[in-house]
């Protein structure tokens, strides 16, 4: 009898090419390398209809049922849990451009994704991949080259008008949330302006969001200072002149020790004056925090209902702030410094607002701490659904990155992918002049250029052959 | 390189072993991750919205029918749209910005929650063709968003302002509070109601206090007698708390008492649980006992040397401090809610002290009158005439709690709106009338438009005649007549534009004329919100729904809430059978993304 092996290998299909000849289960270097790039098609594919002003928007349900409703390329994929390793490689491309920009993530991978599409064209041709990253590598480096050329305009943070540089953060906005970027742009300028050092520089992080539900986007607003999402806990709610503010990590409450104690008394005397000490000792210290000159106490831990009581009858104002990332956004905010035990701070620990004032904004309750020569701006953004607050936020986040780069470097180039179809002129012509096999992944890049205006006509609706040609 | 790819694509390769010749499907995403995109899964989106929000289309309107829902441990009746909708635990997550619109509309406006979410369905459903038929979506939102504008923009036009100060003013409030209360359980009881509410409204608005109105207007809920037996208080009033003996020999009545606000227990107990005493001698044993009975005296002595003659505490206050109040005369009730004392001393300018240690006078609240009255078989404390004239009390009573429970809800929903009146001062009618002024304003401007866009506009315009049509729907008319009559009336009279439906005769009036008012932000908010709903569905382009992780901690953060309820179900089902009938999935399983009705957490 014949083994089924030799039977198979008999049997042999010349249809199949090489791999009928081989034992099942082998795999072909080429055919590799295929996957690969489908895999990494597949992924950008999925993402590129989210590109632009009319990008589409994903609907994600992560896998804690959180709904997204985005066309933020860095969410989907990071709410995606991509499992191709060769797929998870645009993820990561577009995961650093995110670090380090803040924004064009889906121009990476859409952009990725096409490279690879039109080397499959050229695989198919018969090129090497070497050859063809022999060549990528050309283009990309023309491409660094020709850059610097075509800058449009050079806008400098320091002297540009406010028309000039909200028009520099509109299109950015446009792409996120498309409708709302008249109202955003302002909002975001005045708040970069709000946070920008003496030396010019602003730091995404002091841009604070507060989403509120409810109203519409234009119902928007910006608050130099701090905004907590909960009132007070004093009577006293609201204080309209320049004060100073202590900041406590700890509680404010009489402190306990770890260890389990027991409080013995040994005569009646003791009893009679025990509840009474702790009073005292309550009083003479919410005494010496108001005889400091503070007016607003904000605490990290509880408050107990002795000190509220003390803080109420000194008319000081009591916020308490649970989470230790906001309260240090709050210091950064007033400039004062987290005391981690209590008593009265010193002058330098203060901080200083110039009015604390709770309010209520769309049925919520929020405390304003405005500050002077604020350290940290806050949007408070309105909106009728989560899914748009959520997409506000990251558009906000985008646009405090551009006005970032901005004062890195002001060279703007045009966008909606003029720069693109500049870019991928030349390297035609580029090709054209080239000798041997390069130019055919010069080409081909000069072609995947095109991707991005042909996206952006695509997704708005128009016909994207008739504004290619 | 080459190397590394090979051993990428085995490892890949392993989990589908197809071998030669049979390509296995190239795993991108997380095994369970199910994607749907493209016409089929819009539609299906737009399928799930359009359920939901027949869901609760039937409660539009003064006719509209209430809804029965058991969330398995307890039954509201309502015909609130928010509380619906909150209730329904809905988890499509595209049908999911409807519950948003609606919960959105609440906090801003407080009414019309039931008719935002039929807006945006109903917009929905009326683009639905032209998704199916092709259009392109971006095309569709751009033209529905410039629609929504339009449609805000001439609300804003329409709304008649009108003068606080003056009589009218008033009657204004009135008519807004009854409109409101009209499509309510108690529409029979609005004029009991409506001046309440307009009352305590007033007095939030003269002292420019209407942002607090949650905390300085109580409504509170005593269940039994008859609900004409509400009443409201301008002051604070809350129900007679537990008592000691002692207590029926109080004063019950004080002209301008001066009233002790604590956070004190009043009761003999040991000063602190970690305390303990140890005693050497036997004879000291007594002075310890006196020193604890010499701490409460001293409390309850500093109370009274206060000059107060009302003492209200959150914590308990015994019998011993009870009788001790009662000998010299001062009331005192213990056990008063936190938010109860909070009023009161907003009202009366008290401060509440955690201790009676250096209590002084600036401490005590004042009021005309104080109180003990008895209100069907309940006694309550009442607080009257107070300096600081800005709270008020509701109290409603009334034979279930259910139908309490849903007159509180009528009741919000009513001084939201007046309170939306006094912020904004303008009125639109209602009835439809303004629906179908906008509706007929929006058809005309559609001619002026070229190409798609003209059609869509349109079809926003036809989406809005949904408001008078369900008001006749659920009232029981023939839709079809009264909204050809109302057409016509608002294309060809001038003065037609306040014709809306009638609710009394079946027919149209002016509802202007009969005082169908509502607040004109009521509107804007509900048309802004229902447009930018619809975009946000028209703008999905894919759903990804990944498999939901395993991990305990996910359900302790309660994304999806409770569990088993039966109305989930319910919705569920009606979910698919849309999503079946119209076959918009692609993938069997849960391409159309219809799943998870019901919360995984509750079991």
């Amino acid at each position: 009898k014949q083994s089924p092996k030799i039977m198979s290998s008999m049997a042999y299909n010349s249809a199949s090419g090489l791999s009928g000849m081989l034992k099942s289960g082998h795999s072909h270097w080429d055919h590799a390398v295929i996957r690969n790039i489908e895999a990494a098609m597949e992924l950008s594919t999925m993402i590129h209809t989210s590109l632009g002003p009319f990008g589409r928007h994903k609907l994600l349900v992560n896998h804690l049922e959180k709904i997204h409703v985005t066309s933020d390329c860095n969410t989907i994929l990071r709410e995606l849990e991509v499992e191709h390793p060769a797929a998870k490689l645009l993820k990561m491309a577009a995961t650093m451009q995110d670090e380090e920009c803040g924004d064009a993530t889906n121009l990476v991978v859409s952009f990725a994704g096409e490279l690879l599409r039109q080397t499959l064209d050229l695989m198919k041709m018969g090129l090497h991949t070497s050859e063809v990253i022999a060549g990528y590598q050309i283009a990309s480096e023309k491409i660094q080259e020709l850059l610097p050329t075509l800058v449009c305009k050079q806008v400098s943070v320091q002297t540009a008008s406010d028309e000039e540089l909200s028009q520099v953060l509109t299109p950015v906005l446009a792409s996120k949330h498309y409708g709302s970027h008249e109202v955003l742009a302002p909002l975001i300028l005045q708040a970069c302006k709000v946070v920008m050092s003496p030396s010019y520089r602003v730091a995404p992080e002091a841009v604070r969001v507060v989403k509120l539900l409810g109203s519409s986007v234009s119902a928007s607003t910006m608050i130099p200072g701090y905004v907590a999402q909960r009132g007070v806990e004093s009577n006293v709610t609201s204080i309209e002149e320049t004060c100073k503010v202590c900041v406590f990590a700890c509680g404010i409450e009489a402190s306990s020790t770890e260890a389990k104690g027991t409080v013995l008394m040994k005569t009646a005397q003791d009893l009679k004056g025990y509840n009474i000490s702790e009073e005292t000792k309550m009083e003479e210290m919410i005494q010496g925090i108001a005889e400091s000159g503070v007016k607003v106490l904000v605490t990290g831990g509880v408050v107990s209902e002795m000190a509220l009581h003390f803080i109420d009858r000194y008319k000081l104002m009591c916020l308490k702030i649970g989470s230790k990332w906001e309260l240090r956004r709050l210091c950064q905010a007033t400039g004062a410094t987290a005391l981690v035990r209590l008593g009265a701070p010193t002058p330098d620990e203060m901080g200083v607002a110039t009015s604390v004032k709770v309010q209520q904004v769309g049925g919520k309750t929020l405390t304003v701490l405005k500050t002077p020569d604020s350290k940290l701006a806050t949007l408070v953004l309105r909106a009728s659904t989560s899914s748009v607050l959520q997409d506000l936020e990251r558009a906000v986040d985008d646009g405090v990155h551009a006005f970032e780069q901005l004062c890195r470097d002001g060279r703007v180039v045009p966008g909606a992918g003029a720069t693109e179809m500049a870019l991928s002129l030349k390297l035609h012509q580029l090709a054209d002049v080239s000798p041997g096999l390069d130019q055919y992944a010069i080409r081909a890049f000069a072609k995947a250029l095109e991707i991005i205006p042909r996206t952006l006509a695509d997704t708005a609706g128009f016909d994207a052959t008739q504004k290619g040609g | 390189h080459r190397f590394n790819s090979i051993q990428h694509y085995q490892a890949i390769s392993k989990m589908n072993p197809g071998g030669l010749g049979m390509r296995p499907g190239i795993i991108l995403l997380r095994e369970g991750t199910d994607t749907s995109q493209g016409k089929p899964q819009l539609i299906s989106n737009i399928n799930a919205c359009q359920a939901v929000s027949d869901a609760v289309r039937t409660t539009l309107g003064p006719r509209g029918m209430d809804k029965l829902v058991f969330d398995g441990r307890n039954v509201t009746i309502s015909n609130d749209g928010a509380t619906i909708m909150k209730l329904l635990e809905i988890a499509h997550p595209a049908a999911k910005t409807l519950v948003d619109i609606s919960l959105s509309q609440d906090a801003e406006v407080g009414d019309g929650t039931t008719s935002v979410v039929l807006l945006a369905g109903e917009i929905l459903k009326q683009l639905k063709p032209f998704v199916e038929e092709g259009v392109h979506p971006q095309t569709i939102m751009r033209n529905v968003r410039s629609a929504g504008k339009l449609a805000v923009k001439k609300v804003q036009d329409l709304a008649v302002p009108f003068d606080m100060k003056s009589q009218e003013g008033n009657e204004m409030l009135l008519k807004c509070a009854s409109t409101a209360l009209n499509s309510k359980l108690i529409a029979s009881h609005q004029d009991l109601f409506s001046p309440m509410i307009v009352t305590a409204v007033k007095a939030l608005y003269d002292a420019n206090a209407l942002d607090d109105i949650m905390d300085l207007v109580a409504i509170k809920q005593v269940p039994g007698g008859d609900v004409r037996q509400s009443f409201l208080v301008q002051g604070v009033a809350f129900k007679k708390t537990f008592s000691y003996a002692g207590f029926e020999q109080m004063t019950k009545k004080f002209t301008n008492p001066k009233i002790l606000l604590l956070n004190v227990e009043l009761e003999l107990k040991s000063e602190k649980e970690n305390a303990e005493v140890r005693i050497t001698d036997p004879d000291q044993y007594q002075s310890i006992v006196d020193a604890e009975w010499q701490v409460i005296y001293d409390k309850l002595d500093a109370c009274v040397k206060s000059g107060a003659n009302i003492v209200l505490s959150k914590l308990p206050i015994g019998d011993l401090a009870t009788q001790y109040f009662a000998d010299r005369g001062l009331f005192c009730a213990g056990r008063v809610e936190d938010g109860d004392l909070k009023r009161v001393a907003k009202a009366t300018g008290g401060a509440v002290q955690t201790t009676t240690n250096g209590l002084y006078e600036g401490i005590l609240g004042t009021c005309g009158l104080f109180e003990e009255k008895r209100m069907g078989e309940e006694r309550f404390n009442v607080f009257t005439e107070c300096p600081m004239a800005l709270t008020s009390t509701l109290v409603l009573r009334g034979g279930s709690e259910q139908f309490i429970a849903e007159s509180e809800r009528s009741i919000h929903d009513a001084l939201m709106v007046v309170k939306r009146c006094l912020q904004t001062q303008a009125v639109v009618a209602g009835g439809g009338a303004v629906e179908l002024e906008v509706s007929t304003y929006l058809r005309e401007h559609a001619l002026t438009i070229e190409g798609k866009g003209q059609l869509i506009v349109g079809a926003y315009a036809k989406a809005l005649e949904i408001v008078p049509r369900q008001l006749c729907d659920n009232a029981g008319f023939d839709s079809t007549d009264i909204l050809s009559a109302l057409r016509r009336k608002h294309t060809q009279d001038a003065d037609g534009k306040w014709y809306g439906v009638d609710i009394a005769n079946g027919s149209i009036c002016d509802t202007f004329e009969e005082g169908v008012w509502e607040p004109s932000d009521n509107k804007c908010n509900s048309f802004a919100a229902a447009t930018e709903a619809a975009c946000v569905i028209l703008s999905i382009d894919e759903t990804i729904i990944s498999p939901a992780s395993q991990d305990p901690g996910a359900q302790a953060t309660g994304m999806m809430g409770g569990g088993q309820a039966p109305m989930g179900n319910m919705m569920g089902e009606a979910l698919d059978q849309v999503n079946a009938h119209k076959g918009g999935s692609r993938s069997g399983n849960l391409g159309n993304g219809v799943r998870y009705m019901k919360g995984r957490g509750g079991a």
